[in-house]
C-alpha cells in the first residue's frame, strides 16, 4: 500500500518523499529533495515546524490532520505523524513523516458527530433521554438526559439493578423488570409508562422504551430511550381532576347554574337548577328553554335578557328577576348571566347563574317592615327617645328630640351624651350625667325630672328616664334615653281647667237646662239656673220629687224603653217631650239624654232640655202665615212662580197653574220653561232668568209673549226678582206675569184706529190745499177782471172782459162739482161692502162705453174667470173701472189701436186687478209722485182734467185697498188695484 | 216806461195770461211777449233760442200748477242750462201752501237768476217792481 512518506535531515531538507506524499501536496513538478520543506508548500505551517522539532527532538509529536478534496475522491482527510528518523547509533538524524488517509474514519466521525449533536437537540426538546446495555460485559450506559432524568451527576455509572431499582417499588418496579427479562431472553420490546423516584425522590412519570440489539441471533444488548412526561401527566391527571371537582362543585353549589345555546335552549344544568325549576334529573332539562319551564312573561323577559347579553358580551350582573312557573308558583331570584364564548371567541350562548332569593327577599321585606315599623314609631313618638351605649355615646336619636333642639343626626350621633347642646350648665350637670349613665350601665332604671334648652334656649322641664338595655344573653347592650316633656302635661292641665270653665259658664248662663239625675232613683242631683227659671222649681223645692215627676206622659212603658236605650248606646234623643211646672203648667221640651258613670260606679244621666213652646208657637205662627201667603198667592190675578238656578218650577199659583190648563200644582214642580213652551219662547225666557241671576238685578215689568206648546199666544208683563239664601247666593228667581193679552189687542186696535185717523187728517189737510188753491185761482181771475173792468174806458175791451168774467164764473162751477165728488167720497167712508162678481161689473161697463171703445177701434182683452168675486162699494167699483178703461182708450198712441189687457191675481188679502193698455204710457221717474194728485195733466188731451185717477184712488182707498201704477212712455201703461178680501 | 227786449209768460190759465200782459202793456214797452201754456213748451223755445244763439228772454213769469210740465220742473231744467244772462223769473202763483214758498227760497239760491214769488193776481205797482231790471 503506497504511503505517503518524506523524509527530513535536522535542517528539514527533504531528503526522501514517496511519490504519493508528492502528489499529495501538488508537488509533482518540483524539485522537492534537498529543499527546504518549508519552503515548497504554505499547507507546512508553524504547526508543522513545531512537530517536526518536537520530534527532532525527540519527543513524540502530535499528529496533524490534513484536508484536501478533489473532484474524484471528494473529501480526503490525512492524519500526519511525525516519528524521529534515528540513525545506526541511535541519533536522531532528523524526522519521519507519515500520512495515513483518515477520510472514511473522518466522515464516520462526522456523521457520528450530526447524529449525536440531532440525538441530543432532539433529546433536550422531548427531554428524552438514551441508554445501552451490554449483556456480555453487563455494562449499562446512560445518555446526559437519561441521567438528568434521573437527577443523577453526570458521572454517575448506572447498573442494570441500580437502574431498574430507580423505578417505582410495586407494580412500575416489576413491571420493568419483566420487560427487560422478556427483551433479553425473547427480543420483545417495550414501550410502558411508568413511574420513577428520582435520586432526589421525587416521583415522575415517563416513558421507558427499550428493544434488545441482536448479532447473529443472539442478544448481545439492549438500547432503548427514556422520556420525563411527568409535566404531561401531571397536567392530565389534574386536568381529569379538575373536571370532577368542578362538576361536583358545580352540582354542589347552592346556585343555579346552567349554560344555554344561542337559541337559549339549555346545553348544561347543575342540579341546583333542575331542582329549581323541578325536575328530577339534570338530563331532563338539556335542551329545554325557559319557554317550557316559565309563564309566557317570564320566559320572554329571560330570552330578551339572553339576546341582550349574547349581542352586546356585556354581562348581566345580579339582577333582581321574578319569576313565575308554569304551575304558577312565583319565585325571585337573582340572575347573572355572561357571555359563552369558544376558543375563536365566537358566542356560543350564555353562561347562566341565579339564586333562589325568594326567602331572602321575603325576610328581608319582613325585616324592613319591622324596621320601618320601628323607626316610624321610634321618630314619631312624642317623647324623646335615644338610644345610647354603655358609654354613654349616641346610637341613635329620634326625630322628636332632634326637632326639639333644632339639630341634625350628625350633630348627635357619635357624641357623649353629657356634651349635647340641651343642657343649661354642661359643666355642672356633666358629672351628674356621668354618673347616671354608670348608674343605668350597672342595671338601674334611672328617673328624674329635669330642666332642658329648645332651640330658642327656653327652659323646659323634662320628665326624663335612662334604662338599660339587655340582648338574649342578659347583657347589657346599650341604654334607652327617654324625655317627656311635662310643659305639655302642664298645658293640657290648663287646658282642660279652661274648658271646665267653660263648660261651667255654659252650664250656668246657657238657654237650655241642664238636669243631672241618678238613673237608678230618679233622684236630682244637680241643675242649671235655667232650668229653674223654666221649670220654677228652686233647690228646696227639687229635692222632694223625683225626676221622672218632671214628665207630663206618665207612660211606663216608655220610660223604660228609653232607660233600655241609654243603657245600651248611653246616650239618647232628640225626644220630644212635655214637662210640668211647679205651677202645673205643661211646656213642650227637646230632650237629648246622657247616660255617664262616676267614680263611685254610680249610674247618672245628664238630660238636657231645650224649651221649645215657644218655637212650637212659632212654628205654628209661621205655619199660619205660610198659608195666608198661599192663599193670598193662589188668588192673586198675576202669574207667580218660583224657579231655581235651572229655571226649574219649585213653587208655582193657582193663576199660574189655569194659564198652563193644570189641576195639581205638584204637576209643574220640577219643569222648567223647555217643558212647558215652545223652544224659542223658552230660550228667551231661560236668557232672562240667567241675566236675572247673573246680574242680581231684577226684571221689572217687561212685556213678553209667550206661545205655548198648543199655539196658542200670550202676552204677559213679566217681573222676574232675583231670590237670595241669608249668605247673599243667588238661589232661583220669582217671577210675576200679568197675562195682558187682551189689553194688548186693545191696545192694537187703538193704534189702528190712530194710524186711520192720522192718515184720514193728512187726506184732509191735502183736500184742504188743492181746495183752497183751486178756488183761489178763481177768485184770483175774478179780481183781476173786475179790476180791469172798473178802470177799462174802451166799450169793446169791457165785453171781453165780461165774457172772460163769466167763462171763470163756469169754471169756478166746475170745480166746485169735482170737489163735491171727492167731499162724497171722503164723507161716505162707511159705505157698506159687499161681495160682486167682478165680470159682471166689467161688462157694464164695457156695455156703458160701448160707443167710445168703437170710436176708438179699442179692444178689451179679459181674462178673468167669472168666478171672481171682489169685496167692494159697489158704486165706487163702477167709477173706477169706467175711469180706468175710459184713460187706456184716451191716451192710447195715435199710430196704434188701443188694447187693454185685464186680469186677476191675488196677493195676501188682496185681489188684484191688473189693467194693461198699450198706450201713450207716462214718464214716471218726472210724474211718478203727481199721477194721481188732483188736477194734475200729465197729457195735452183737452178732456184731462186731472181729476179722474185722483177720485178713483180715494175710492179704492175707502174700500182699504191700493193702487200702484208701471209704465213706459210709448209703450203703455199697467194699473193694478187691490181690492181687500176682508172687510 | 221800462223798454224790454223780450218777455215770456208761462201759464195754462188763459184768463191769467190776458191779465199778465194786460197789465204788463200799461208798465214797460215790449214788443216781444210770447206765451207758453206749460213748461214743456217755454223750455223747448228757449232751447231753440239757445240753439240758434238769439236773445234770451229778459224777464219770465212763470205759474207754478201746469200739466204736462210744472213750474218747478221748468225752473229746475231751465237754471241748469248755460245762459250767462241773468234772467228775471217771476213766480205768479194762486198757491197759498208753504210748500211752494219753500221751493222758491230754495231755487233762489241754486241760481244767479233774480227769482220773484207773487201770489195772483199780480197788481200795477208789483208788476213795476217785478219788471225792472234783473
Amino acid at each position: 500500500m503506497p504511503k505517503a512518506i518524506v523524509f527530513v535531515n535536522n535542517v528539514f531538507e527533504v531528503v526522501y518523499a514517496s511519490d504519493l506524499w508528492i502528489h499529495t501536496f501538488e508537488l509533482d513538478n518540483r524539485t522537492v529533495f534537498g529543499n527546504d520543506l518549508f519552503s515548497l508548500s504554505t499547507t507546512f505551517d508553524q504547526n508543522w515546524k513545531k512537530g517536526l522539532k518536537r520530534c527532532i527532538s525527540g519527543k513524540t509529536g502530535i499528529p496533524l490532520v490534513t484536508n484536501s478534496s478533489d473532484s474524484k475522491s471528494g473529501n480526503t482527510w490525512i492524519e500526519w505523524t511525525f516519528v524521529p528518523w534515528y540513525d545506526e547509533h541511535e541519533n536522531i538524524i532528523g524526522a519521519i513523516m507519515q500520512g495515513d488517509d483518515i477520510s472514511l474514519r473522518v466522515r464516520d466521525e462526522l456523521r457520528m458527530e450530526r447524529l449525536q449533536i440531532l440525538l441530543h437537540e432532539k433529546s433536550e426538546i422531548g427531554k428524552i433521554g438514551s441508554w445501552e446495555y451490554d449483556i456480555q460485559n453487563n455494562t449499562l450506559a446512560w445518555s446526559l438526559m437519561t441521567k438528568a432524568i434521573h437527577e443523577v451527576a453526570h458521572d454517575y455509572m448506572p447498573t442494570l439493578e441500580s437502574a431498574i431499582c430507580f423505578y417505582k417499588q410495586g407494580h412500575d418496579r416489576n413491571k420493568i423488570a419483566m420487560c427487560v427479562d422478556n427483551a433479553i431472553r425473547k427480543g420483545i420490546p417495550w414501550h410502558e409508562r411508568l413511574r420513577i423516584v428520582t435520586k432526589n425522590g421525587d416521583e415522575k412519570w415517563v416513558i421507558a422504551a427499550g428493544k434488545a440489539i441482536i448479532k447473529n441471533k443472539q442478544v448481545v444488548g439492549l438500547l432503548g430511550t427514556f422520556q420525563d412526561i411527568n409535566e404531561h401527566i401531571r397536567r392530565e391527571i389534574k386536568t381529569n381532576e379538575n373536571e370532577r371537582l368542578l362538576k361536583t362543585l358545580i352540582d354542589n353549589l347552592p346556585i343555579n347554574i346552567y349554560i344555554k345555546d344561542t337559541e337559549s335552549r339549555k346545553i348544561l344544568v347543575n342540579k341546583s337548577e333542575s331542582d329549581f325549576v323541578g325536575f328530577a334529573k339534570t338530563d331532563d332539562l338539556l335542551g329545554k328553554t325557559d319557554f317550557d319551564i316559565y309563564d309566557e312573561e317570564t320566559a320572554n323577559m329571560s330570552r330578551n335578557e339572553d339576546l341582550e347579553v349574547m349581542n352586546t358580551l356585556r354581562p348581566l350582573l345580579g339582577k333582581t328577576d321574578t319569576c313565575i312557573k308554569k304551575d304558577g308558583t312565583k319565585a325571585f331570584i337573582s340572575v347573572s348571566k355572561i357571555p359563552y364564548l369558544d376558543d375563536k371567541n365566537e358566542v356560543k350562548g350564555i353562561i347562566g347563574m341565579s339564586l333562589d332569593i325568594t326567602d331572602k327577599l321575603l325576610a328581608q321585606q319582613e325585616r324592613e317592615e319591622k324596621e320601618r315599623n320601628f323607626r316610624s314609631i321610634f321618630n314619631s313618638s312624642y317623647q324623646f327617645t335615644g338610644i345610647l351605649d354603655i358609654d354613654g355615646t349616641f346610637l341613635e336619636i329620634n326625630e322628636t328630640a332632634l326637632k326639639f333642639a333644632n339639630l341634625r343626626q350628625a350633630d348627635i350621633i357619635d357624641k357623649k351624651f353629657w356634651d349635647a347642646y340641651w343642657w343649661p350648665i354642661p359643666d355642672v350637670v356633666k358629672d351628674g350625667l356621668k354618673e347616671l349613665i354608670k348608674a343605668a350601665a350597672g342595671g338601674q332604671v334611672m328617673r328624674s325630672e329635669i330642666v332642658v334648652l329648645d332651640h330658642e334656649k327656653r327652659p323646659t322641664n323634662v320628665d326624663f328616664s335612662l334604662k338599660p338595655i339587655y340582648d338574649e344573653t342578659n347583657q347589657i347592650v346599650s341604654l334607652l334615653a327617654e324625655g317627656r316633656m311635662i310643659n305639655e302635661m302642664v298645658v293640657a292641665r290648663e287646658k282642660l281647667r279652661e274648658s271646665e270653665l267653660k263648660f261651667r259658664t255654659l252650664y250656668e248662663l246657657s238657654p237650655v237646662s241642664f238636669i243631672l239625675f241618678d238613673f237608678e232613683t230618679g233622684e236630682i242631683i244637680d241643675f242649671n239656673p235655667s232650668f229653674e227659671q223654666t221649670s220654677g222649681y228652686d233647690k228646696e223645692a227639687i229635692a222632694k220629687i223625683q225626676y221622672w215627676d218632671l214628665l207630663a206622659n206618665k207612660d211606663v212603658q216608655l220610660k223604660e224603653q228609653i232607660n233600655s236605650t241609654l243603657e245600651k248606646e248611653r246616650s239618647c234623643g232628640p225626644l220630644e217631650e212635655t214637662y210640668i211646672k211647679k205651677d202645673g203648667t205643661e211646656f213642650s221640651v227637646i230632650i237629648y239624654k246622657s247616660l255617664i258613670l262616676n267614680k263611685k260606679g254610680q249610674k247618672l244621666v245628664w238630660s238636657i232640655v231645650q224649651d221649645v213652646s215657644e218655637s212650637v208657637k212659632k212654628e205654628r205662627q209661621i205655619r199660619e202665615e205660610r198659608k195666608l201667603l198661599r192663599t193670598v198667592i193662589d188668588n192673586l190675578p198675576l202669574n207667580v212662580y218660583i224657579k231655581d238656578t235651572e229655571s226649574r218650577k219649585i213653587l208655582v199659583n193657582k193663576s199660574e197653574c189655569d194659564y198652563l190648563g193644570i189641576t195639581n200644582q205638584e204637576e209643574l214642580i220640577g219643569l222648567d220653561d223647555f217643558d212647558l213652551y215652545d223652544d224659542d219662547v223658552a230660550q228667551v225666557s231661560r236668557d232672562e232668568d240667567l241675566k236675572v241671576m247673573s246680574t242680581r238685578q231684577p226684571m221689572l215689568g217687561k212685556e213678553t209673549l209667550n206661545i205655548k206648546t198648543d199655539g196658542s199666544h200670550t202676552t204677559f208683563l213679566t217681573s222676574k226678582i232675583p231670590l237670595k239664601n241669608e249668605i247673599g247666593e243667588i238661589t232661583g228667581l220669582l217671577g210675576i206675569s200679568l197675562d195682558i193679552t187682551g189689553l194688548k189687542h186693545k191696545e192694537e186696535e187703538l193704534r189702528h184706529l190712530i194710524n186711520m185717523t192720522s192718515l184720514q187728517n193728512k187726506k184732509l189737510i191735502n183736500f184742504a190745499h188743492i181746495v183752497s188753491h183751486n178756488l183761489r185761482s178763481h177768485t184770483a181771475n175774478f179780481s183781476m177782471l173786475l179790476d180791469f173792468l172798473m178802470h177799462e174806458k174802451d166799450e169793446n175791451e169791457k165785453v171781453r172782459i165780461i165774457k172772460m168774467l163769466t167763462d171763470a164764473s163756469d169754471n169756478l162751477l166746475d170745480t166746485l162739482d169735482n170737489l163735491n165728488e171727492v167731499v162724497a167720497i171722503s164723507t161716505n167712508v162707511n159705505l157698506e161692502k159687499q161681495r160682486v162678481n167682478l165680470n159682471e161689473k166689467i161688462k157694464s161697463v164695457e156695455q156703458n162705453l160701448q160707443g167710445f171703445i168703437l170710436n176708438n177701434n179699442a179692444s178689451i182683452i179679459n181674462t178673468i174667470s167669472d168666478d171672481v168675486f171682489v169685496n167692494v162699494v159697489p158704486v165706487y167699483i163702477e167709477s173706477i173701472l169706467l175711469n180706468f178703461i175710459t184713460n187706456a182708450v184716451k191716451y192710447h198712441a195715435p199710430e196704434r189701436n188701443p188694447v187693454i189687457k185685464l186680469s186677476v191675481t191675488h196677493e195676501d188679502t188682496y185681489s188684484v186687478l191688473s189693467i194693461e193698455d198699450n198706450g201713450l204710457g207716462i214718464d214716471l221717474e218726472k210724474h211718478g209722485d203727481k199721477i194721481f194728485g188732483m188736477y194734475k195733466t200729465f197729457h195735452t188731451n183737452k178732456d184731462a182734467r186731472g181729476i179722474g185717477l185722483y177720485i178713483s184712488k180715494n175710492q179704492i182707498e175707502a174700500m182699504n185697498g191700493k193702487v200702484t201704477v208701471q209704465s213706459k212712455v210709448n209703450k203703455g201703461t199697467t194699473f193694478k188695484i187691490y181690492f181687500n178680501d176682508r172687510n | 216806461m221800462t223798454e224790454i227786449n223780450s218777455i215770456f209768460v208761462i201759464d195754462d190759465d188763459s184768463i191769467m195770461v190776458f191779465g199778465i200782459k194786460k197789465i204788463l202793456s200799461s208798465v214797460v214797452i215790449c214788443d216781444a211777449i210770447k206765451t207758453f201754456g206749460n213748461g214743456q213748451l217755454a223750455l223747448d223755445a228757449i232751447l231753440e233760442i239757445l240753439r240758434k244763439k238769439e236773445e234770451i228772454p229778459d224777464i219770465i213769469f212763470l205759474d207754478i200748477n201746469m200739466p204736462i210740465m210744472d213750474g218747478w220742473q221748468f225752473l229746475e231744467e231751465f237754471i241748469a242750462l248755460p245762459i250767462q244772462k241773468k234772467v228775471r223769473i217771476n213766480i205768479v202763483t194762486s198757491s197759498i201752501d208753504n210748500y211752494d214758498r219753500e221751493n222758491w227760497q230754495k231755487y233762489k239760491l241754486k241760481t244767479h237768476h233774480t227769482l220773484t214769488y207773487n201770489n195772483k193776481p199780480i197788481g200795477r205797482e208789483i208788476m213795476a217792481e217785478v219788471t225792472k231790471a234783473a
